[in-house]
């Protein structure tokens, strides 16, 4: 290669930084030229603070340490999403970053749960898992890498100031020869021939141009929507939450090492403990509820003081038809927008930056098998995702005119498929690649009151007292190793203390 | 929900009703599930062979089948992959070894690494990184003592057919499962889609909730979901025998001819030879010349056959599951026969269905194995597509023949950057992909940027590194003859 490859990265929120950081890790200077192209005066949504297991192999991807990165953005850990509501008014359930039991000869333990369940002789699900059963206790440790130790059986994430995150990693992309560039672009040019993006033009006069650019401009899409034309799939038919309402509020004593979702009127609230504040937030419909009153909502709702007047987000369930045009790939909200009800947002930034530098062009023309390979792969994580939360939506209560619309709408026949057949056997196909596994399922379906007529028969071979005894065995594993742990305040404490900001 | 299957009928012969017969008796018997094998007396054709694939040898442990009697009842020689010869023109040969291709370093695939070579000037070729298939080249088998190279080698089985089938009919046998001849039996329906009962022709009526058909005649009966022809190059097909190799080789051979292609498959005491060719470019009457003049020795031939191309879209229908030749014509290479029976097989036994009077499980198992014989298919239709003999009508036909958009997807991003784009249902892993793929002559135009991260020198000392690594594993191993020797115990 002469010239260098000229990358350009256009806006600097998590998306933006996040790939930058990961090009800093992994192109060769002396091959590659990258640059981030951001303005001061344009502020970042911001809003994905929880966030899934994989985050932690995007950091060790880069190389991060795991307590400075911790403390630098007042990070907690995540061991699930606690659903309080969801199903029936009521009911609670947790959806584990980890397993069920273990497997037992040839079947599955969910197999022999579901018999011991229908028998009336098992625990609920949950007190075989743990990482919740941990988490309720407001405890955490890290796995001790011993797999026969019940204490080995899960995974985490971390819960943490999204803005921070994007310092962060701004300065650690910055000291390793990325180039930031201020200012606002007034400009796209295009070049005129094949409409490839030749060039961005910043409101100084200053060009700056490229041979692939990443659009991480958020929802308005400068690149991918407003340039290239790409436009969207709609799909807020199923899911109909639109608006946001968000505010941080004081640290309260519960220092859960969980995101909570609490199913309301007009949508879900979300509650993410941090070191220095809780997140907060009401996702709502906005035909089914005022602003002020979803404000009102949220405010009657905090268990700490509000830090901040609620602030008000607008969005549409949507995936952007293709996350690679031409010579762009869009990250982050610029590529789509699902809510977080199940904290996918930086996941799926995460995926695009992998994707992207494993395809990244060799040169000025771009093979249309690479495009190709990544438009594949992130329309079947943005499809499974959106079928996941579909689900949440259709299995409850009818309490309310949002909820009377979503339980009885007509869902992608994917997700019907699934949930006939676990009805009738506890059946989830696992995939080979993409989010999410089967005891995530198993968790929401069980959690939310699916649950199946009978179990997988080679589960039948297990005499009665032998099987009611291995669940009890499992069960206190569980509870003795949960109550090893310490709590998970005094481990961040001791492990990652952020400072006061 | 009426309560668990009780009573199985296993209908038809061969290989497929013996295999299913065994995995569902030693699965469900023990839940007093009853087993009745209704032999329809189908036999494998004369001089047939089979390759099983390490999956089948794993499958072996489940259904307890001894490796000892392979060798002693089936005239079995260890499996370690599967050469083609002469596909890309000239007399080259590329193997398809069950290993590694090649070691990852820097936290990317081997393939990267080597397509940068590639471009640089390296002449050595994927394969000759696969310690499986240098290992196999030379003779060798089995775990090197300390390996340095620190690669998988995998190995599956070469069987006589009709050996095999006398195997596993034998464990049937021992497990309980009552055989009973099917000569003029007759089925009966309870209704358009499910079957009651079949009246034996001495009188006695077998009735069961399940029906599981190797033959086809059940299932031909509820199933009018029609087949799936699959585009094929080859239409015929003529089997035979020659002496035995001394030593016998540990892969077979795949060699192409003007007119299609010739397999030879070593055993303890023979060599089988599957020719399969295009009766517009060679006649029955002149194939039995042709393949000796391949063979290069004497060949006992049997006589020349239909090669069908269809798949069953439902394979199960009501209380009825096709396995084996009643689920459709697998591919005759890289042994699609017994793979796709054991995908069958063990997808049954994960579906077990838990109501005897109703099946939902059907769909989700249909779906399953039509995902896995597209996948199946897709691996040997590479073969034809991108093979090298320009010029030959056959060859040229062959390359044409449509693909499907999964394949397409395949060979596209492997050419552009030696990597694989993955399906659900995948039966051969990502490594097999490559080294038939660059064995094929596709050498990726690209490589994932992150491969610049290492230095050239270190490229290099790590080649050599892998290459060393492999010799000296290889010098360690058994030789073919010690392995079976060992595995006789």
């Amino acid at each position: 290669m002469g010239d260098k490859f000229d990358l350009v990265i256009v806006g600097g929120g998590t998306a933006g930084w996040m790939c930058a950081a990961a090009c800093a890790a992994k192109l060769d200077p002396t091959r590659f030229r990258v640059r981030l192209v951001e303005s001061e005066e344009i502020g970042t949504v911001g809003v994905g603070e929880a966030t899934l297991p994989q985050m932690k192999d995007f950091n060790d991807f880069l190389g991060l340490d795991e307590a400075e990165f911790m403390a630098a953005t007042q990070a907690s850990f995540k061991l699930g999403i606690e659903f309080v509501n969801w199903g029936r008014q009521g009911d609670r359930y947790v959806h584990p970053f980890g397993t069920f039991g273990r497997p037992i000869g040839e079947a599955d333990f969910f197999s022999y749960w579901i018999r011991a369940h229908l028998a009336g002789a098992a625990a609920p699900l949950s007190d075989y898992c743990f990482p919740i059963v941990t988490a309720l206790q407001n405890r955490f440790m890290l796995p001790t890498g011993d797999p026969s130790d019940v204490r080995n059986a899960f995974a985490y994430a971390y819960q943490f100031d999204a803005f921070l995150y994007a310092r962060y990693l701004r300065q650690w992309a910055e000291a390793r020869g990325i180039e930031r560039v201020e200012g606002r672009i007034v400009e796209v040019e295009q070049d005129s021939e094949t409409g490839d993006i030749a060039a961005v033009k910043l409101a100084s006069g200053t060009r700056v141009a490229g041979a692939m650019f990443v659009d991480c401009s958020g929802f308005r899409g400068l690149l991918m929507a407003q340039t290239l034309g790409v436009g969207i799939e709609d799909w807020s038919h199923w899911l109909p939450c639109d608006s946001a309402a968000a505010v941080p509020s004081a640290r309260s004593a519960d220092f859960h090492p969980y995101t909570r979702s609490t199913r309301r009127k007009a949508g879900w609230q979300w509650r993410i403990p941090l070191q220095h504040r809780t997140g907060n937030g009401y996702v709502y419909s906005s035909a089914d509820i005022s602003d002020d009153e979803a404000a009102a909502t949220l405010l009657a709702n905090l268990d700490g003081e509000a830090m901040a007047e609620p602030r008000v987000l607008r969005f549409k369930a949507c995936k952007r038809e293709k996350a690679w045009a031409h010579n762009c790939v869009a990250m982050g909200l610029a590529s789509g927008f699902l809510e977080p009800l199940e904290s996918t947002s930086i996941y799926l930034v995460q995926m695009a930056i992998m994707h992207m530098l494993t395809l990244l062009p060799s040169g000025p023309d771009i093979d249309p098998a690479l495009p190709a390979e990544l438009n594949r792969v992130m329309d079947i994580e943005y499809d499974r995702i959106r079928d996941f939360l579909i689900l949440h939506y259709v299995a409850n209560d009818a309490d309310g005119p949002l909820w009377q619309r979503v339980t009885t709408m007509t869902v992608p026949d994917t997700l019907a498929g699934k949930i006939e057949r676990f009805r009738h056997r506890g059946h989830v196909q696992a995939y080979r690649d993409g989010l999410f596994g089967p005891p995530s399922w198993q968790a929401v379906f069980v959690g939310q009151g699916i649950e199946p007529l009978a179990a997988d028969r080679l589960a039948d071979a297990l005499a009665d007292a032998t099987l009611t005894e291995r669940l009890s065995n499992m069960a206190a594993a569980i509870a003795d190793g949960a109550a090893s742990a310490p709590m998970h305040a005094d481990f961040i404490a001791r492990y990652c203390p952020a400072p006061a900001l | 929900m009426t309560g668990a299957v009780q009573q199985v009928v296993v209908h038809g012969g061969g290989v497929a009703a013996a295999m299913a017969a065994l995995a569902v008796a030693r699965a469900f018997g023990r839940l007093d599930t009853k087993v009745t094998w209704i032999d329809t007396g189908a036999a494998p054709a004369p001089h047939a062979a089979l390759i099983a694939s390490p999956d089948l040898a794993t499958f072996h442990r489940l259904l307890g089948i001894d490796e000892a009697a392979l060798i002693a009842g089936a005239a079995a020689t260890i499996n370690m992959g599967q050469q083609f010869a002469g596909w890309s023109g000239g007399e080259d040969a590329f193997l398809h070894a069950y290993g590694d291709a090649g070691s990852a370093f820097a936290s990317l695939p081997f393939v990267q690494h080597w397509t940068r070579a590639r471009q640089a000037g390296l002449r050595v070729g994927l394969e000759d990184f696969c310690l499986a298939a240098a290992a196999a080249k030379q003779g060798r088998i089995g775990a090197a003592q300390g390996a340095a190279s620190r690669q998988a080698v995998k190995q599956g089985w070469h069987l006589d057919a009709a050996g095999y089938a006398h195997l596993l009919r034998g464990a049937c046998e021992q497990a309980g499962i009552q055989i009973v001849s099917g000569a003029g039996a007759s089925s009966r329906l309870k209704d358009a889609a499910w079957i009651d009962r079949i009246d034996l022709a001495n009188g006695e009526k077998v009735e069961a909730d399940l029906f599981i058909d190797a033959d086809g005649a059940l299932i031909g009966l509820l199933d009018t979901g029609g087949n799936s022809e699959r585009p094929a190059a080859c239409d015929r097909m003529i089997r035979g025998s020659a002496a035995a190799f001394d030593p016998p080789p540990l892969f077979s051979r795949v060699a192409a001819h003007r007119a299609g292609w010739l397999s030879v498959i070593p055993l303890s005491d023979r060599t089988a030879i599957e020719f399969a060719y295009d009766s517009r470019s060679l006649s029955d009457a002149d194939a039995p010349a042709a393949l000796a003049a391949v063979v290069g020795r004497p060949v006992e031939t049997g006589s020349a056959e239909a090669m069908g191309t269809t798949m069953r879209r439902r394979p199960w229908v009501g209380n009825v599951v096709a396995v084996g030749p009643a689920a459709g014509d697998a591919p005759a290479l890289d042994g699609g026969e017994l793979l796709l029976l054991q995908l069958a097989v063990a997808q049954l036994v994960l579906l077990w269905p838990i109501d005897r009077a109703a099946m939902p499980e059907a769909d989700i198992y249909n779906e399953e194995i039509a995902g896995a014989w597209a996948r199946v298919r897709d691996f040997t239709a590479q073969h034809f597509r991108l093979n090298g003999r320009t010029g030959e009508p056959f060859w040229d036909a062959a390359r044409a023949v449509p693909i499907s958009a999964e394949l397409a997807s395949k060979i596209d991003l492997f050419a552009a950057r030696g990597m694989f784009a993955h399906f659900n249902h995948e039966a051969h892993v990502e490594d097999s992909w490559a080294l038939v793929m660059a064995g094929h002559g596709v050498t990726p135009r690209s490589f994932d940027p992150q491969a610049l991260q290492v230095e050239d020198q270190a490229l290099m000392a790590e080649f050599q590194r892998q290459l060393r690594a492999i010799a000296s594993d290889v010098r360690g191993m058994d030789t073919h003859a010690e392995a079976l020797r060992r595995i006789r115990g």
